[in-house]
């Protein structure tokens, strides 16, 4: 005879203001096979725990059902619970009556009681039919993959490296270094970006447990948590790495100049080259839309005066497949397309720029070699003005989000020009000012106390050039009148958007994204760099607008996550996974092409019929890599694959419950 | 004799005599002049028993799937939706090519047979609505061919557009209405798996209707269960049903079984691109992979 324990949780007010727990409680008590049944205000508290435990011994239950929160949330604090109570894990079944139904029905007292019944009736039914699990264990590949090369990808690299454990880190630029090598100065405290980035871009190429593996992209990602198996596309450098010196003859000598992206196309570059002097590798790569060779045949340049002969203009994209046991994603982030906010004239006007534009005119080694000069004509402005939220906070127009960031660089950008040009000034255009962070609002009260920003808190309406200056019309809104400067250079803040191909990478690897195509974490508070996808962490801008600082500790949140799944040896897997059975498995293979993690494969098993030996084949999961999503058990028409602990029989008993 | 009942007799006694093959499926005189049942050749004396005439609907490729742990060869004549359903079996991994001798017949459209049944024999006889309705009369597949390019031509003249009036006009009904058509004409069935049996597409080892599944699968005859056993049987061949008709013809209680697949093959080629079961092999099956493009109009 099964003896069912209920136990239902108040989730503090979160269910019992919407649903009466004591008469549910109550109500589960008449279910058949339900031999206990109670209500308690934190179920997953310790005296909640507690209270299961004792009830498991003293009730003599076998089998559990708590009526709460989400599986999602604390199913794996239950298991835990009756399992040290001495039950069998998988012995449990949870009815989710706060998300399923006092959040969603926080206005009728009455039928959200009847509902959470019903849940709780279900769950009953359902935990009648199920089975003791039994987990088993994968082996894990002690080796960790960084998708990206910026700040946070170094960070993670180098932080898993220096546990003892092999990274490969795969970017997709000639050059490791990201965003924060294009950044002249870091707020708060003013140091340049590339005085405490590139001792980091030097140490994790030179560390021995680091590949950096530039000019690739992820082509294919297959296996699972422990055991992905991923291809990797190395575009063609048509330079050999290995016999390239970097003595930059070849870029010297190159005939075709291309605007540099690094510098926001406010300097050339040349068809085969390094994106920045400090780049790493600090070897070139040729574009090959550009170079005159690849496109007319004609030149070779390159080749001729490379004294090592590294130029090889026959290389190919080259795919490797390595296997890794986990996966870092740390891809950063895109500006916003500014162009839709035309009446600020970007594009139009020269000397309207954005943020990255201004960073570069602030760097010793960018177009102006860090004199803030402007881009039309030169001259040093004496009336800058910045413009926060451009795309950032405007549903209309632009994201809805804050880019967090912005406020922080402005202030930066504000101080900077006051200290470097005599007598300028510096007004800045704002919605608000957010400067929560360490030192963040004194740095922000030396901008506007000590270096006399003028900030202006309203909207600009409108931009236009008036001989060589660009008049700015926007609105005070605290005094309430509309105000017009006349500016030599305007800076717009734009905002932090996810990278266009986002979507694509998360889609490959197999986690999921938000609406802005920001990576969305496993839970907003209490797993902020996990993903849902065992073994798949995140850092950097890649999962929502982050500074430096924010990006780094993520980084090394991520790299930590990492370094606890690589330092077992094999790791449990979850037994809610497809059984086949052989009997009746035709072995058609129709679940084979519709498991999205190529779990099942066909083998050939031996029977005898009519008393002949004869091979056939059948289904054969693997249980390292389903995930137990059920696809197969729908394909198969003969009910061969049955999902273990959501069998047909189970979800059968759990409708019984509800409607018959 | 007709000229193809000729060429099939010499044909089959050559592959016997050689021992290409142990056995052939052909098609044989029934109990009545409107019946071509399937005949298993093993000898060749016995090979005048195979006749090609109007009424050879059976769809020989399915008893390969009974023969498929036999010794040896098997020959087997097939017309265009025979040949559809061969492929089908050998995507579904059902049979072995290297088993099998394919000998392809071009099929000008076979006759009515319960009408001619009802009209006699010296009528004039329509053809099975499912010839009249058919994209493929020559076989795609085959290893011998019997007939020549004339006939070919002869027969794809005869070709007609897929026509869906039918289904149109069940998807035209209201909700109460189309339930009501339905189960006045599954109320009729008596589960005697004719349908299922004779099906090209249904292969499994155990069909989940012959397995114990207390609570989940009902072997009564009642009209719950009997709609249950439709859809099901509907949905396990959908995608993969290749439009021979031998269900409904099969069927002793006139149930109109291949609207209800029509209307599947319908609504897989709107919402999945246009799909003809058992023409190409390599291709995709429309719901047999996992694709993040499908469409999710449900959600």
């Amino acid at each position: 005879m099964k003896r069912v324990g209920v136990f239902i949780c108040h989730c503090g007010t979160n269910i019992s203001a919407a649903v009466d727990c004591e008469k549910v409680a109550e109500n589960a008590k008449s279910f058949p096979g339900v031999a206990y049944s109670t209500d308690y205000k934190y179920m997953c508290a310790e005296p909640g725990q507690e209270l299961i435990k004792k009830a498991i011994k003293e009730q003599k239950l076998d089998r559990i059902v708590v009526a709460s929160c989400s599986p999602r949330m604390h199913e794996p604090t239950f298991r835990r619970c009756i399992e040290s109570g001495g039950l069998n894990a998988y012995l449990l079944e949870m009815a989710n009556i706060r998300e399923h139904c006092s959040w969603v029905h926080p206005d009728d007292k009455e039928r959200a009681t009847i509902k959470a019944t019903d849940l709780v009736k279900m769950a009953v039914a359902k935990v009648m039919q199920n089975e003791a699990l039994v987990r088993s264990t994968i082996p894990i590949t002690k080796r960790a993959l960084v998708i990206g090369g910026g700040i946070a990808g170094i960070q993670a690299a180098l932080d898993i490296a220096n546990t003892g454990h092999i990274v490969d880190v795969v970017e997709k630029e000639p050059s490791i270094g990201g965003r924060m090598a294009q950044v002249d100065k870091t707020f708060p405290t003013l140091d340049c970006s590339a005085c405490i980035l590139t001792p980091k871009m030097v140490d994790v190429a030179n560390h021995p447990n680091v590949n950096l593996i530039t000019y690739s992209e992820i082509e294919k990602v297959e296996g699972y948590v422990g055991n992905f198996d991923v291809t990797i596309r190395k575009k063609a450098r048509s330079v050999d790495l290995k016999a390239c010196t970097g003595c930059g003859t070849c870029i010297q000598k190159c005939p075709t100049k291309v605007p540099s992206e690094f510098e926001m196309e406010m300097m050339d570059r040349k068809a085969i080259y390094t994106p920045f002097p400090q780049a790493i590798p600090n070897k070139p790569v040729i574009d090959r839309e550009n170079c005159r060779y690849f496109k007319s045949g004609k030149c070779g340049v390159c080749q001729k005066v490379c004294p090592t002969n590294a130029v090889d203009f026959t290389q190919e994209d080259e795919l490797v497949t390595e296997r890794y046991g986990a996966i870092v994603v740390a891809t950063g982030f895109d500006l916003f397309d500014e162009s839709v906010y035309g009446e600020y004239g970007y594009g139009k006007y020269k000397d309207v720029i954005t943020g990255l534009h201004f960073e570069r005119l602030l760097n010793a080694s960018g177009p102006t070699m860090g004199k803030i000069k402007r881009p039309s004509d030169g001259k040093i402005p004496q009336n800058v003005v910045f413009i926060k939220c451009v795309g950032s906070r405007d549903e209309a127009k632009g994201k809805a989000y804050c880019s967090k960031t912005c406020c922080m660089y402005t202030a930066k950008h504000a101080t900077l020009v006051r200290e470097k040009i005599k007598d300028s000034n510096a007004y800045v255009f704002y919605m608000d000012v957010r400067t929560p962070g360490k030192g963040y609002d004194e740095f922000y009260t030396r901008t506007t106390d000590q270096y006399g920003a003028k900030y202006i808190r309203g909207r600009v309406s409108k931009i236009y050039e008036k001989g060589d200056k660009l008049i700015v019309w926007g609105e005070d809104t605290l005094l309430g009148r509309p105000v017009e400067i006349e500016a030599d250079m305007v800076v717009l803040a734009t905002a932090m958007v996810a990278k266009a191909d986002a979507a694509k990478l998360a889609q490959m690897v197999g986690f999921s994204y938000d609406q802005n195509h920001f990576y969305t974490e496993a839970h907003p508070k209490l797993a902020p760099v996990e993903t849902h996808t065992a073994g798949v962490f995140l850092a950097g801008a890649c999962q929502g607008p982050k500074d430096i600082p924010e990006s780094v500790a993520q980084a090394s949140a991520a790299a930590v996550k990492v370094c606890g799944l690589l330092s077992k040896e094999e790791m449990p897997t979850e037994p809610i996974i497809s059984a086949v059975n052989e009997a009746i498995c035709s072995g058609c293979g129709m679940c084979v092409p519709v498991c999205p993690y190529t779990a099942i494969d066909l083998k050939v098993i031996q029977e005898r019929i009519h008393g002949k030996t004869v091979s056939r084949k059948v289904a054969n999961v693997n249980s390292g890599l389903c995930q137990g999503c059920g696809a197969c058990t729908v394909a198969c028409r003969s009910a061969a694959l049955n999902l273990k602990h959501f069998t047909n029989e189970q979800i059968l008993a759990e409708v019984d419950a509800l409607c018959l | 004799m007709s000229e193809m009942t000729k060429k099939m007799q010499e044909i089959a006694r050559e592959i016997l005599e050689k021992g290409e093959a142990q056995v052939v499926i052909g098609w044989e005189k029934g109990t009545f002049w409107y019946l071509s049942p399937p005949a298993f050749i093993d000898k060749p004396e016995d090979v005048q028993r195979l006749v090609w005439d109007d009424f050879c609907h059976n769809n020989l490729s399915k008893y390969l799937v009974d023969l498929k742990n036999h010794e040896g060869k098997t020959a087997v004549f097939v017309k265009g939706c025979d040949s559809r359903a061969f492929n089908r079996l050998l995507q579904d991994k059902q049979i072995d090519r290297e088993k099998v001798i394919l000998i392809g017949i071009p099929c000008p459209g076979l006759l009515d047979q319960d009408k001619a049944k009802e009209l006699g024999k010296n009528s004039e006889l329509p053809k099975a609505q499912k010839c009249l309705e058919c994209q493929y009369p020559n076989p795609l597949v085959y290893d011998y061919y019997l007939g020549d390019k004339e006939a070919l031509n002869e027969v794809a003249a005869t070709k007609e557009a897929a026509d869906y009036s039918d289904v149109a006009a069940i998807e035209a009904m209201s909700p109460d209405e189309r339930y009501d058509f339905w189960t006045r004409q599954y109320d009729r069935c008596i589960r005697c798996y004719a349908c299922r049996n004779v099906c090209p597409a249904c292969s499994c080892r155990e069909c989940v209707f012959d397995q114990t599944r207390v609570g989940w699968i009902g072997k009564a005859n009642n009209s719950s269960e009997n709609q249950f056993f439709a859809l099901t049987r509907a949905m396990h061949v959908a995608g993969r049903c290749i439009e021979c008709g031998e269900c409904e013809r099969a069927c002793p209680m006139d149930i109109p079984i291949m609207l209800l697949n029509k209307k599947l093959v319908k609504d897989i080629n709107e919402l999945f691109g246009e799909y003809d079961a058992g023409v190409d092999i390599e291709g995709k099956l429309p719901l047999g992979h996992f694709d993040k493009n499908d469409p999710e109009e449900f959600m």
